[in-house]
C-alpha cells in the first residue's frame, strides 16, 4: 500500500491547487466591487477583465479538480484492490478448520460491504477530509485579512455547532449499532425460515412466520427511523450555522460598512467565504459518519487479514526429491475440536500397495486419509512419507504427489475438459480424454450437445451425483500421482459403472499407492489390504480370505452386504 | 480458464430499466399522500433558501449603501426566521422521504418474505438459503439507498431551480439570460456524461457479478484449489476478475470528477460573466450593488443541485441491479398447489364426526422427470391405527408421508381423508390435521414455549400439557428459566435427545388426528434413547399414526408393518406374521432392527 502514499500526496497537492482557484474567485469579486464602488481609482482593472480573471481561475479549477479527484478516488480504488487481493490471498493459505467454523455468507459479506465501506473512507472520506482542512484553513485565513472581528463573530457560532454534531454522532453511533442488530436478526429469521421451510410447511405455520418477520422488519424500521431522525437534523443543524454566520456578517458587518469600517467588496467577498465554509462543514459529519463506519469494517477485515492456518509450511523444508509413496503412520493420534478422531493409529504402506479401508460413519476412515495431503495439522513425528515427517515437507510437494478424490465432488462452473484439466495444469485433450475414460465419463459426455465444452454447474448442466464423483476422479487421475486416495468415491454410482470403473482403474494402478476407503465392501475387492475402522481406532487388517475367516467386524459387513444383495435381487 | 463468457449481461437495455422503475414506483404508490406532503413542504424549503440572498440584496441596497441604520434589525430577525423555518422544514422532509423509503422497504420485504412462504418444497430444495436471504436483506437494503440519497427530492430541486430562474428573470431580465448563457453547455455536457457514464455503470456491474460468483465459489471450493496445488493459478485468475473490476470503475471516477468540475467551474464563468456584464450595468447605474450580490448567490444555490446529481445517477445504477434481482424472485413460479375449487354438496368433508379412514390408492411419484420413486403405491388406514413402513434408504418411505401433508403433489393416484382427495381440501386445513415430527428435529432460535407452540395462539395454551405428555417437562423444569428458557440457532445448547422431545411436544401441542413420524436413523445415546422412547408412547397416544420406523420397539408396537420395495408395498401384516412369512421383512428386520 506504500505506493498508494504517492497518489495521496499528489491528490492533496492539487487539492490545494483547486482549492485555491476557487478562493481566488471571492477574492477577484471584492476586488471587482471595489473598482465598481470607485471607479475612479488608479491601478485597477475593468469589471471585464475581473470577469476574465474569474473565468480563467474557474477553468483552472476545474481542470485541476479532474485530476484531484481521479488520482484520489483511483488510490482509493486501487488500495480496494488491493486489499482484496491480500483477503483472497490469505483465503487460499487457510485451512478446513478455519472455513468450517466460518460461514461462506459471513466471508462474502465481508469482502463485499466492509470492503466498500473502507474504500469509501480511504476515498471519498480522504478526498472530503483534505478539502474540508484545505478550504477551512484559506479561507480562515482570508476571513482574517477582510476583517479579524468580522471572523471572530461569524465563527462564533461555528463551537455550538460541533457540540451538537459531537453529540448527534454519538447518539448516531448508538443507534446505527442498534440498527446493524435489528438487521442480524431479521436476517437470521429469514435465514431460519428458508432452512426450516418444511417445518412451516407442515404446521401451517406461514401465517406466523409472517406476522414474527413482519415484527423483525417492525423493529428493523423502528431502528431506522432512529437514525433517520438524526440524520434529518445532523443536516438542517449544520446548514443554518453557516446561515448564523450570514446573519451575524449581515448584521455586524452591514454596520462596518455603514460607518466605513469596512468596503462594500470586502463585505461580499466575506459572505462568498463564509458560504464556501458551509458544504465542508456539513461534509465533516459525514465524514465522521464514514469514519467510524469504516474502522469499524476494517477490524472485522482484519479478522480475516490476521486469521492463522494450523496447516502451515515448514520452517526448513526437506526436499523428498520424487515421492514414491511409501507412508507410515506412527502412534498418530488427532482430534476435531474436542472429539477424538483418531487413536494409536500405527500403520505402514508400502510403495505401491493398495489399500482399503472401511468402517461405520463416524469410524474415523475418512479422515485417516485427509491426513495424507495435510488438510488438517498433525503433530510431528507422527506421519511420514517416504520415511520423511510429513510436517517436514512443504506443503506443493505433498499436494503434487497426492491425488485426493473428496467424499462430496465439488466442480467449478467452468467446462468439463476445464473441471477434469484442472488436476494438470495445460493437459492436452488426449490426456484429458483418457482421464475422462478410465472414469468411466466417455459414455456421458458423448450424450451432452457440446461434449467435454458442456459447462456445468448453475448456468451449465447440473450432473447427477455420480458423474459429477466421476469427473472429480478424472480431475484426480490426470494428476499422475504417486499417492491416489479415493474417499468413497463410487457412493453415487450403480453396479454396473462401479464394476466398469474398477476394473479401468486396476489397469491405471501400476506402481502408485493407492488407498480406497468406503462404507460398502465391493469397491475394495483386488486390494492388497484392507484395513476396518471402528471409533477412530484399525481394529482389524488384512486381505479379504484373512478377514472373512477372522470373523470379526468385517465378516458381520460382508454378511450384511450379502443379505442387502439378497432383498436386491427379490 | 475464463469466466468472461459466463456472466455477460453489459447489453441489458435502458427500456428494462424504466420497467423496473415503473414497477418499482407502484410500491411508492400507497405513500403518494406522505409524498405529496413532502413535496408541499418543498415550495417552503425553496422559499426559505431562495429568500435568503434576497434579503441580503435588500441589506445592501436599502440599508447598507445608503447608510441607513434603522430597519437593519428587523430583517436581521427576519433571516433569523427564516433559517429556523428551513431547518424545520428539511428535517420534516427528510424525516418524511426517510419514513416513505423504510415503509416501502418494509412492504417489499414482508411480500417477498409471504411469496417465499407460498412456494413449494420443490423451490426450497433447489435454492440456495444464502441467495434467498441475501434478496431479503442486502438487495433490498441498496433500494433503499434510492430514499436516503434523496432521489426522490431530484423533484425538489427542479422546484428549486424553476424559483431562482423566475425570480432571476424578475430581478433583471438581460442578466439573467447573461446567466443561463452557460447552461446549453451545462445541459449537452450533463446528457452526454450521463450516456458514458450508463454503459460505464453495465460494465461495473457485470464485472462486479463476475467476481462475486468467483469468489463465492472459489470459498466453497477452497479445499479443492488446495489439493490441487493451484493457489497460484486462481490467484492469478482473481487477479484478473478484480483488476478489470477496478479499471471498470476508472472511467466511473473520471466521468464523475469531470461532470463535478464542469459544473463548479460553470458556475464560476456564470460568476464571471455577472461581474463582466453587470459591473457595466453598474457602472451605467442599471442595476444595484444589492441585486449583483443576490444574483451572484443565486448563481451557487442554482449550481449546487446539478453538482450531486452523478452520485445520485450511480445509487439509482445500483438500485436497479438490485431491483431486478428481488423482481426476479418475486416473479418464480412453482407456488405451491392450489385446492380445486370443492364441489358442493356431497363431497364436502364430513364435519366434527372425526377422521374414520385414510387411503392412498395406486400412488405414483417422482421427484424430477420420469425418475419414479413410487410406482403404484397404495395403503389403507383406519381410525386409531398404527402403521409402520419399513424398506431400504432411498426406497420411498419418507416420501410416502411428505406426500400425505402434500408437500409434493403426487403424479398419478390419488390420496384421499375419509373419502375426500386431499387435492379438494385447502392446504391449511390438511395440514392442521397431520401433526409431521421429522428425522432431524428443526428447532428456531426462541424460548421453549414458542419452539412448541410456534407462536400458534391455541398451541400456545397447550404448551405445558403437551411437554409433560411426551416427558419433556421434567428436563424442561430443571432450567434456569423454565419454558422461557433461550433456544440458539439449531438448539445447539440441547441435546440431540431433548431436541427431539421438544419437536415430538410441539407435535402434540397441535394436537393432530394424525401423527406423521419420521424416526430419527442416526445412533442417539443411551439417556437420548431412553427419553424419546418414552416420549414416543405419550405421542402416539389415541392418534392414527404412520410412522417411518428404524427403532425396534416401533415395529414391534404397530398395529400394522408395511414394507416399500422399489417404490411399490411388497408385504404388510404384523411383526410376528410377516416374520414367519421369512421373506422381504425378515431379511429386512435382520439387516435393520436386530442388533
Amino acid at each position: 500500500m506504500l505506493n498508494c502514499r504517492g497518489a495521496y500526496i499528489l491528490g492533496a497537492v492539487l487539492l490545494v491547487g483547486t482549492n485555491l482557484c476557487g478562493l481566488a474567485i471571492p477574492w477577484l469579486m471584492k476586488l471587482a466591487i471595489e473598482g465598481l464602488q470607485a471607479p475612479t481609482s488608479q491601478g485597477r482593472f475593468t469589471p471585464a477583465q475581473y470577469g476574465g480573471m474569474i473565468a480563467v481561475a474557474a477553468v483552472a479549477q476545474g481542470v485541476i479538480r479532474v485530476f484531484s479527484r481521479t488520482t484520489l478516488l483511483n488510490a482509493g480504488r486501487r488500495i480496494e484492490f488491493l486489499l482484496r487481493e491480500d483477503l483472497y490471498g490469505k483465503l487460499l493459505t487457510l485451512d478446513r478448520t478455519y472455513f468450517s467454523n466460518w460461514r461462506t455468507g459471513d466471508i462474502l459479506s465481508r469482502l463485499a460491504n466492509d470492503l466498500t465501506n473502507v474504500r469509501m473512507l480511504l476515498g471519498f472520506g480522504v478526498l472530503s477530509l483534505l478539502n474540508t482542512v484545505v478550504v477551512y484553513t484559506a479561507a480562515l485565513f482570508l476571513l482574517t485579512r477582510i476583517s479579524p472581528f468580522l471572523t471572530i463573530c461569524a465563527i462564533a457560532p461555528f463551537p455550538l455547532m460541533i457540540y451538537i454534531v459531537k453529540r448527534l454522532s454519538a447518539s448516531m453511533f448508538r443507534c446505527s449499532k442498534r440498527m446493524q442488530e435489528a438487521l442480524s436478526r431479521l436476517t437470521a429469521r429469514v435465514e431460519e425460515n428458508v432452512s426450516a421451510a418444511s417445518v412451516v410447511k407442515a404446521y401451517c405455520r406461514e401465517e406466523g412466520e409472517i406476522e414474527t418477520f413482519r415484527q423483525a422488519c417492525g423493529g428493523y424500521l423502528e431502528a431506522s427511523m432512529g437514525v433517520a431522525r438524526l440524520r434529518g437534523w445532523m443536516l438542517p443543524v449544520m446548514a443554518s450555522t453557516g446561515a448564523f454566520g450570514t446573519l451575524i456578517v449581515l448584521f455586524i458587518g452591514g454596520g462596518q460598512v455603514i460607518r466605513g469600517e469596512l468596503t462594500l467588496g470586502g463585505f461580499v467577498a466575506f459572505n462568498g467565504y463564509l458560504a464556501m465554509l458551509v458544504w465542508p462543514t456539513i461534509m465533516f459529519g459525514w465524514i465522521l459518519n464514514l469514519m467510524q463506519r469504516g474502522a469499524a469494517s476494517m477490524t472485522r477485515l482484519g479478522e480475516i487479514l490476521h486469521a492463522s492456518a494450523e496447516v502451515v509450511e515448514p520452517d526448513e523444508p526437506v526436499d523428498p526429491g520424487v515421492i514414491e509413496g511409501g507412508i507410515e503412520y506412527r502412534n498418530l493420534t488427532f482430534s476435531y475440536g474436542t472429539a477424538k478422531m483418531l487413536r494409536g493409529i500405527n500403520l505402514k504402506i508400502r510403495k505401491g500397495e493398495r489399500i482399503g479401508i472401511v468402517g461405520v460413519v463416524g469410524s474415523g476412515k475418512s479422515t485417516l486419509v485427509r491426513l495424507i495431503p495435510r488438510l488438517f495439522p498433525i503433530a510431528d513425528g507422527t506421519l511420514f512419507v517416504d520415511g520423511i515427517d510429513l510436517n517436514r515437507i512443504s506443503l506443493d510437494k505433498v499436494r503434487s504427489a497426492v491425488g485426493f478424490v473428496p467424499q462430496e465432488s465439488f466442480l467449478f462452473s467452468r467446462s468439463i475438459a476445464d473441471n477434469i484439466g484442472y488436476g494438470k495444469p495445460g493437459a492436452t485433450r488426449e490426456e484429458i480424454e483418457r482421464a475422462a475414460r478410465i472414469a468411466g465419463l466417455a459414455g456421458d459426455i458423448a450424450r451432452f450437445p457440446q461434449g467435454f465444452e458442456t459447462l456445468v454447474g448453475e448456468r451449465g448442466v447440473t450432473l447427477s451425483g455420480g458423474q459429477k464423483q466421476r469427473v472429480a476422479i478424472a480431475r484426480a487421475l490426470i494428476k499422475e500421482p504417486s499417492i491416489l486416495i479415493l474417499d468413497d468415491p463410487l457412493s453415487a454410482v450403480d453396479a454396473d459403472t462401479e464394476e466398469e470403473i474398477l476394473s479401468a482403474l486396476s489397469g491405471y494402478y501400476g506402481e502408485r499407492t493407492v488407498l480406497i476407503v468406503s462404507h460398502r465392501l465391493s469397491p475394495l475387492r483386488g486390494c492388497d489390504r484392507i484395513i476396518v475402522m471402528e471409533q477412530g481406532a484399525i481394529v482389524e487388517q488384512g486381505n479379504h480370505a484373512e478377514l472373512l475367516e477372522l470373523g470379526g467386524r468385517y465378516e458381520a459387513i460382508h454378511r450384511e452386504e450379502q443379505l442387502k444383495a439378497e432383498i436386491e435381487r427379490l | 480458464m475464463h469466466f468472461g463468457g459466463i456472466y455477460e449481461d453489459e447489453t441489458v437495455g435502458k427500456i428494462y430499466d424504466r420497467r423496473l422503475m415503473g414497477r418499482f414506483v407502484g410500491y411508492v404508490a400507497p405513500y403518494r399522500r406522505l409524498i405529496v406532503v413532502a413535496l408541499l413542504l418543498l415550495p417552503f424549503i425553496a422559499a426559505s433558501k431562495l429568500a435568503q440572498p434576497w434579503i441580503l440584496k435588500m441589506a445592501i441596497d436599502s440599508h447598507i449603501t445608503k447608510g441607513v441604520m434603522a430597519g437593519l434589525p428587523s430583517l436581521a430577525t427576519g433571516f433569523l426566521g427564516i433559517i429556523l423555518a428551513e431547518s424545520l422544514f428539511s428535517f420534516a422532509e427528510v424525516y418524511l422521504l426517510q419514513y416513505v423509503g423504510q415503509k416501502v422497504m418494509y412492504d417489499i420485504r414482508v411480500q417477498l418474505f409471504s411469496h417465499l412462504q407460498r412456494l413449494s418444497a420443490r423451490f426450497f430444495d433447489q435454492t440456495p438459503v444464502g441467495s434467498l436471504v441475501s434478496r431479503l436483506t442486502s438487495d433490498i437494503e441498496v433500494v433503499g439507498e434510492m430514499f436516503a440519497a434523496g432521489i426522490v427530492t431530484v423533484v425538489g430541486d427542479v422546484l428549486v431551480l424553476a424559483g431562482i430562474v423566475g425570480i432571476m428573470l424578475w430581478m433583471n431580465v438581460r442578466l439573467s439570460l447573461v446567466t443561463f448563457s452557460v447552461l446549453p453547455l451545462l445541459i449537452w455536457v450533463a446528457f452526454t456524461f450521463r450516456n458514458w457514464m450508463r454503459v460505464a455503470f453495465r460494465q461495473v456491474r457485470s464485472r462486479q457479478a463476475n467476481l462475486s460468483a468467483f469468489l463465492a465459489e472459489s470459498i466453497g471450493g477452497m479445499a479443492v484449489v488446495q489439493l490441487f496445488n493451484r493457489e497460484r493459478d486462481e490467484a492469478r485468475e482473481f487477479r484478473r476478475l478484480n483488476s478489470s473490476y477496478m479499471e471498470a470503475n476508472l472511467p466511473v471516477i473520471t466521468w464523475d470528477a469531470a461532470l463535478y468540475a464542469v459544473v463548479e467551474s460553470l458556475s464560476s464563468i456564470a460568476v464571471a460573466l455577472i461581474i463582466w456584464y453587470g459591473g457595466g450595468e453598474i457602472v451605467k447605474g442599471n442595476l444595484s450593488f444589492g441585486a449583483l450580490v443576490a444574483f451572484i448567490q443565486y448563481i451557487e444555490k442554482f449550481f449546487s443541485p446539478i453538482r450531486d446529481m452523478s452520485a445520485k445517477y450511480s445509487v439509482m445504477q445500483g438500485a436497479m441491479a438490485s431491483l431486478e434481482r428481488i423482481f426476479g424472485l418475486l416473479d418464480k413460479e412453482g407456488k405451491e398447489p392450489e385446492s380445486k375449487p370443492q364441489p358442493p354438496g356431497p363431497s364436502a368433508p364430513a364435519p366434527k364426526q372425526g377422521l374414520q379412514q385414510i387411503c392412498f390408492k395406486d400412488i405414483w411419484f417422482a421427484y424430477s422427470d420420469e425418475d419414479y420413486v413410487l410406482k403404484g403405491f397404495s395403503l389403507e388406514m383406519r381410525r386409531g391405527e398404527k402403521v409402520a413402513l419399513v424398506g431400504e434408504t432411498g426406497g420411498g418411505k419418507t416420501t410416502v408421508t411428505r406426500l400425505l401433508s402434500r408437500l409434493y403433489e403426487i403424479n398419478r393416484g390419488s390420496i384421499a381423508i375419509d373419502g375426500v382427495d386431499i387435492r379438494e381440501m385447502s392446504l391449511q386445513s390438511l395440514r392442521r390435521r397431520i401433526g409431521v415430527v421429522l428425522q432431524d428435529p428443526y428447532l428456531f432460535s426462541g424460548t421453549i414455549e414458542y419452539n412448541i407452540s410456534l407462536g400458534d395462539p391455541e398451541a400456545l395454551q397447550r404448551v405445558e400439557q403437551a411437554a409433560a405428555m411426551v416427558g419433556a417437562d421434567r428436563f424442561i423444569r430443571e432450567l434456569p428459566k423454565g419454558y422461557q428458557e433461550e433456544v440458539r440457532e439449531r438448539g445447539v445448547n440441547f441435546s440431540a435427545g431433548e431436541r427431539q422431545l421438544i419437536s415430538f411436544a410441539r407435535a402434540v401441542a397441535f394436537d393432530p388426528e394424525i401423527l406423521v413420524l419420521d424416526e430419527a436413523t442416526a445412533s442417539v445415546d443411551t439417556a437420548s434413547e431412553r427419553l424419546i422412547q418414552q416420549g414416543l408412547e405419550g405421542l402416539m397416544q389415541g392418534r392414527t399414526t404412520l410412522v417411518v420406523a428404524h427403532r425396534l420397539s416401533t415395529i414391534r408396537d404397530a398395529d400394522r408393518i408395511v414394507v416399500i420395495h422399489r417404490g411399490e408395498k411388497a408385504e404388510e401384516g404384523t411383526h410376528a406374521e410377516l416374520m414367519s412369512a421369512k421373506a422381504l421383512y425378515y431379511r429386512l428386520y435382520q439387516l435393520q432392527f436386530k442388533d
